[in-house]
């Protein structure tokens, strides 16, 4: 069946099968930042936004997403200029192995489009989902609390 | 496989007598994305479908099966019901990826016996609005017991009941962290009136089996002050009512000390919210 939708920006029209998931129609369309870690909704490496709420996009059957936009994490910088989330998550060191970390900056989107100075406990419940395999959090904490600081500062538009 | 996302009941109804026996409906469809039973051919997505949340003409709240339980969550009307229990318990559901997802009516029509939401609904006096063809309400506790009939209807609304002044609800589950699935989780709603329990409802759930309430430990409750003996003997109560039973994740024993210890510290936030325990 056919579905269309936006991801990143880009209107896209294509044929899935209607048992497929979100998460394998976007891979094998070359957004590869959505990584495949457990397939279960348990790691949160495919996070992606779903009409600006992320989501775990290996839960999603892809006709779902027939007229949704979706974000993933490549799709948060404009052009070349980083996303505060992104240029935060390096300059923090919070980008580790790399394969969460696309799944927790669209968690974190999520989370600071709706609150722009979130706790401490707060950014942790907003990362519950997602699951870092190298086993460390406090950099990705703290990298939050840098994009929350720089998007406050107005340096982004609006996730 | 056939995916039809339905635009309207009748077109939803259509699909699932159509396909009988291999039509599933689906809200946000975590369970079917994660197993699709042998036989099932054709899902019919209802999410778009019942995307209301009211506050009902009596006082009551009005659900629509189709939000999801982050849009719950964040709904003003769940906001003040009985003190915004429905969106505490919410933000402590799972993870904010799967509360993004799953909807209200999903996660009822799954009926997994760890659910969170149902013993909180069962507790808040929920009835469920379905469609097999014609209108029908029933009582949540006992739908999640009758695999029959939620598998051959559509889930629409859940209604809260309007709360009495006064009515405070509690629930306490008891995980390592918000994301595992529990040993054991327990709600409470209570009404005083002149100090003394008029309503009582505790519901236990993953025990491991469906959320029930224990009527023995509201029977203790009920025409009593909400004081320190009260509380201890209720939760007794509920311990030795318990439906308990051993599994992978705790022993029937250890679930009768988690049952005592879940109803006393609601029941001792519902007190401390009347502002005392006389």
């Amino acid at each position: 069946m056919k579905i269309r939708m936006t991801v990143n920006g880009v209107e896209t029209s294509l044929d899935v099968d209607p048992g497929e998931k979100l998460l394998d129609v976007l891979r094998r369309t070359g957004h590869m930042g959505v990584k495949k870690g457990c397939g279960s909704g348990d790691c949160g490496a495919c996070a992606v936004l779903f009409n600006g709420r992320a989501m775990n996009s290996c839960l999603i059957f892809a006709p779902k997403a027939d007229g949704a936009d979706i974000v993933t994490a490549e799709g948060l910088a404009e052009g070349d200029r980083l996303h505060p989330i992104q240029e935060a998550f390096l300059a923090e060191g919070a980008v580790q192995c790399g394969y969460c970390t696309p799944g927790m900056m669209i968690s974190t989107a999520d989370l600071l489009s709706r609150n722009r100075d979130p706790s401490e406990e707060e950014i942790r419940e907003g990362l519950s989902g997602n699951l870092c395999r190298c086993t460390g959090y406090v950099k990705q904490i703290n990298a939050v609390k840098a994009a929350a600081r720089a998007m406050r500062k107005g340096k982004s538009a609006d996730v | 496989m056939r995916y039809l996302r339905a635009t309207s009941l009748e077109e939803a109804w259509s699909a699932m007598q159509e396909g009988g026996e291999t039509a599933r409906a689906i809200g946000g469809g975590v369970d079917l994305a994660l197993f699709v039973p042998r036989g099932v051919e054709t899902l019919v997505d209802i999410s778009g479908l019942f995307r209301d949340c009211e506050d009902a003409p009596d006082g009551g709240l009005r659900i629509g099966a189709g939000l999801t339980l982050t849009e719950l969550a964040e709904s003003t009307s769940a906001g003040r019901y009985v003190g915004g229990v429905v969106a505490d318990v919410l933000r402590r559901v799972a993870s904010p990826l799967l509360r993004n997802l799953a909807t209200v009516g999903g996660t009822l029509a799954s009926a997994h016996p760890w659910s969170d939401v149902i013993p909180l609904f069962i507790a808040l006096g929920a009835e469920v609005d379905l469609h097999a063809g014609e209108a029908r309400r029933m009582a949540l506790e006992d739908l999640v017991l009758d695999r029959a009939a939620m598998a051959r209807a559509l889930i629409t609304h859940v209604q809260l009941p309007a709360a009495a002044t006064g009515a405070k609800a509690a629930f306490e589950k008891f995980t390592r962290t918000g994301f595992d699935v529990g040993m054991l989780n327990c709600a409470c709603y209570v009404v005083l009136e002149d100090g003394l329990c008029r309503t009582a409802r505790i519901a236990l759930g993953g025990t491991p089996d469906m959320a029930r309430r224990v009527r023995e430990a509201e029977a203790a409750l009920l025409g009593r002050a909400l004081d320190d003996e009260t509380i201890a003997e209720t939760a007794e109560r509920g311990a030795e009512a318990a439906p308990a039973r051993d599994d992978q994740r705790a022993s029937a024993e250890y679930r009768r000390v988690l049952a005592a210890a879940g109803i006393r510290r609601c029941l001792e936030r519902i007190a401390a919210a009347t502002g005392g325990q006389s």
